[in-house]
């Protein structure tokens, strides 16, 4: 942590913040899949903090899909020095539960969350977000949607879905229509050449922000059996290793695209989270440093605090 | 399921004390937490160093020992971060979350049937963690190790029945037998007077079946302990998932080993699908 905040950093990252028409509680948010759907952490205890949740302006809700899905066969995770390789497959309860079951929750907790979609259907992502705003639309605490076009754990969509700007944009279109008053991020894959078309487009077509990050396409090899580690062989590659890779597609967004952009990608403290706000980021989101401390968007955001008094 | 009171979690800080070397394959971890942290035998912590450069993931072992602000833990080095454990120096910090999981049924939720008990290898910590604190009469453990090298002998006493796939370095004054450790516990007269009783196991998947087999023999219960790989450790990324039957259409569904488990009654897993590569059905 720096001991002082440097000069130029003049936001206060707990305080709200206005996206898309919508009052955001802080700026130090959690990531979509390291801290599945924000109920996890509430009987936890650390010394020096309230919960978990303190400071964190949103929770990105695990990815759901239209159907529950089981994910991908085990292992799902290995482990280089520097990051993480995992393929989950977007194991989820599927959109039924989570509208009836988890949101309910979360509201009634209080959670700020920001819901991840996904679909194979640019449609769908209308569809889906129609029902929610029937289900959530009078929700306090539920603030917007980050529909995820770049998950490369999956065969249909994922990936190549989320490579194409033409896509990208019909999908963000489709989300837009149906969500009046709330933040629409569109989470855009690093793995294409042009990262700023993408952003470009969905920029255009309605997204008041993208989210940049997710994973960067990762392999490792079982040298004893001389065979890829993971079943599916490629899995998405994120945590310390990914922050460089993170920065540079966040600045190409910033310096080619005109649309706000949360950072995402190897966060772990909040010298990282800074490095984000320096480039311009409107918020920051924690993934795998989230999976390893409960409470590590808590540290950032309270260290982030501490420096500016 | 057993055990699903247990005490809640906490993210703390602590330091490193001693690795002591109980036999050639098991080194028990002694570190010294801000307070002490309450635990039932067959839950777990992520383990991680606290500065240096810690592992990306912390790694999970189960609760050996909590004496007051002091927590045991009973390893072995198997890779990268076990590795890292085993050269920590006096005083370095490490970081501790926990407990985690559900553990062991207690004696009351035994409903007064006698524990047999069964701990393979590095599987030993939850078992015996168990045996010390509630173990009574009529209670029976059991270690299984390759051979009398592999056993931590200070560690169990004069009621724990010891075997060996190889009865090599057994101390003159101890006894083992030779073979597998669900041959010896089926091998034991007096747990075949056709009184009830559940198994508690921890060790190798073949072992967990061949207890599970035992029990379901016998009509007893019996839980098992299970280990998967793990990312998080508290149930947010569903990196360590263990098939178990579900009254379902597909019969089974994904549970997370970290806080569905890693306690699991046997006969609520899906063996046939366990430790097999599954194929995604959507
Ligand atoms: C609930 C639980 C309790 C555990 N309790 C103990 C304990 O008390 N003592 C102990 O020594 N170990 C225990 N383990 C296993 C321990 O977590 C692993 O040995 C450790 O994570 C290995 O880390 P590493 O960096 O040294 O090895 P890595 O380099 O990560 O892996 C080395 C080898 O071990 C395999 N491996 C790694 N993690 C696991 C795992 N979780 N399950 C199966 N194989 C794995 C890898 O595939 C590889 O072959 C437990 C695991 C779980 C899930
Ligand atoms: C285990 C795991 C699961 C993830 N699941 C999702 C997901 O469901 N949806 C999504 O948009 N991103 C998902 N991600 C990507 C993260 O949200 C994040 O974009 C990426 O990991 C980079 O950030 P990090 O280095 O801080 O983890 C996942 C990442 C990990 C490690
Ligand atoms: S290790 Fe993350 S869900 Fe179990």
């Amino acid at each position: 942590m720096p001991p002082s905040l440097p000069t130029w950093f003049d936001l206060d990252p707990v305080a709200p913040f206005t996206l898309g028409g919508r009052e955001i509680p802080g700026r130090i948010w959690t990531a979509s899949g390291c801290f599945a759907y924000g109920l996890s952490g509430h009987d936890m205890a650390a010394p020096g903090f309230a919960s978990p949740y303190a400071g964190i302006g949103a929770v990105v809700t695990k990815t759901v899909t239209p159907a529950p899905r089981s994910g991908n066969p085990m292992p799902r995770l290995a482990e280089t020095e520097v990051g993480a390789i995992n393929s989950i497959g977007l194991e989820n309860v599927g959109y039924d539960v989570f509208c009836r079951e988890t949101l309910p929750e979360l509201e009634a907790r209080g959670v700020p969350v920001i819901a991840s979609l996904a679909a194979t259907r640019p449609e769908e992502f209308g569809t889906m977000t129609a029902r929610l705003q029937e289900v959530a639309g009078d929700f306090a605490h539920w603030h917007g949607i980050e529909i995820n076009l770049s998950c490369p754990n999956v065969a249909e969509g994922g990936h190549d879905f989320g490579s194409d700007p033409g896509t990208v944009a019909e999908c963000v279109a489709a989300a837009r229509e149906a969500l009046p008053g709330r933040p629409l991020l569109a989470k855009l894959t690093p793995n294409v050449a042009d990262i700023a078309a993408l952003a470009r487009a969905a920029g255009d077509a309605g997204a008041d922000a993208v989210s940049a990050i997710n994973t960067v396409i990762g392999l490792d090899v079982d040298l004893a059996t001389g065979r890829p580690v993971l079943p599916r062989r490629f899995g998405g590659y994120s945590g310390p290793a990914v922050l460089p890779i993170a920065l540079a597609k966040v600045d190409q967004i910033v310096q080619q695209a005109r649309v706000p952009v949360v950072g995402v990608g190897g966060i772990a403290s909040a010298a990282d989270a800074l490095k984000f706000f320096a480039l311009g980021c409107v918020s920051v989101q924690v993934g795998t440093a989230q999976m390893r401390d409960p409470f590590a968007a808590a540290r950032i955001a309270r260290d982030l605090v501490r420096a500016q008094s | 399921m057993a055990g699903t009171t247990a005490p809640a979690a906490r993210s703390c800080p602590a330091r490193f004390i001693t690795n002591v070397e109980m036999s050639s394959g098991l080194i028990r971890l002694d570190c010294e937490l801000d307070a002490p942290l309450p635990f039932r035998p067959g839950q777990f912590a992520m383990l991680n160093l606290a500065d240096g450069l810690p592992l990306v993931f912390s790694r999970p072992f189960s609760i050996l020992a909590g004496d007051g602000t002091t927590l045991s833990f009973l390893y072995r080095v198997v890779g990268r971060g076990t590795a890292a454990l085993a050269r920590l120096k006096p005083g370095q910090g490490l970081t501790v979350l926990g407990p985690l999981g559900r553990p062991f049924p207690t004696p009351d939720e035994l409903e007064g049937r006698p524990a047999v008990l069964i701990g393979g290898g590095v599987g030993l910590p939850p078992v015996h963690a168990w045996f010390a604190r509630h173990g009574r009469d009529g209670d029976t453990a059991f270690f299984g190790g390759r051979d009398g090298a592999d056993v931590p002998w200070s560690m169990l006493d004069a009621r724990w029945g010891v075997s060996v796939d190889r009865a090599v370095d057994v101390p003159a004054d101890r006894e083992a037998f030779a073979g597998v450790v669900t041959e010896l516990v089926a091998s034991r007269g007096d747990l075949a007077d056709g009184r009830t009783r559940a198994v508690l196991a921890c060790g190798p998947i073949p072992l967990l079946r061949a207890a599970a087999r035992l029990a379901a023999a016998r009509g007893w219960d019996c839980w098992v302990s299970l280990e998967e790989h793990m990312g998080c450790g508290y149930g947010v990324c569903k990196g360590c998932v263990v098939p178990v039957a579900t009254a379902g259409p597909d019969g089974w569904r994904n549970a997370t080993c970290c806080d569905e488990g890693p306690v699991f009654r046997a006969d609520q897993i899906r063996w046939d699908r366990y430790g097999v590569p599954v194929l995604p059905t959507t």
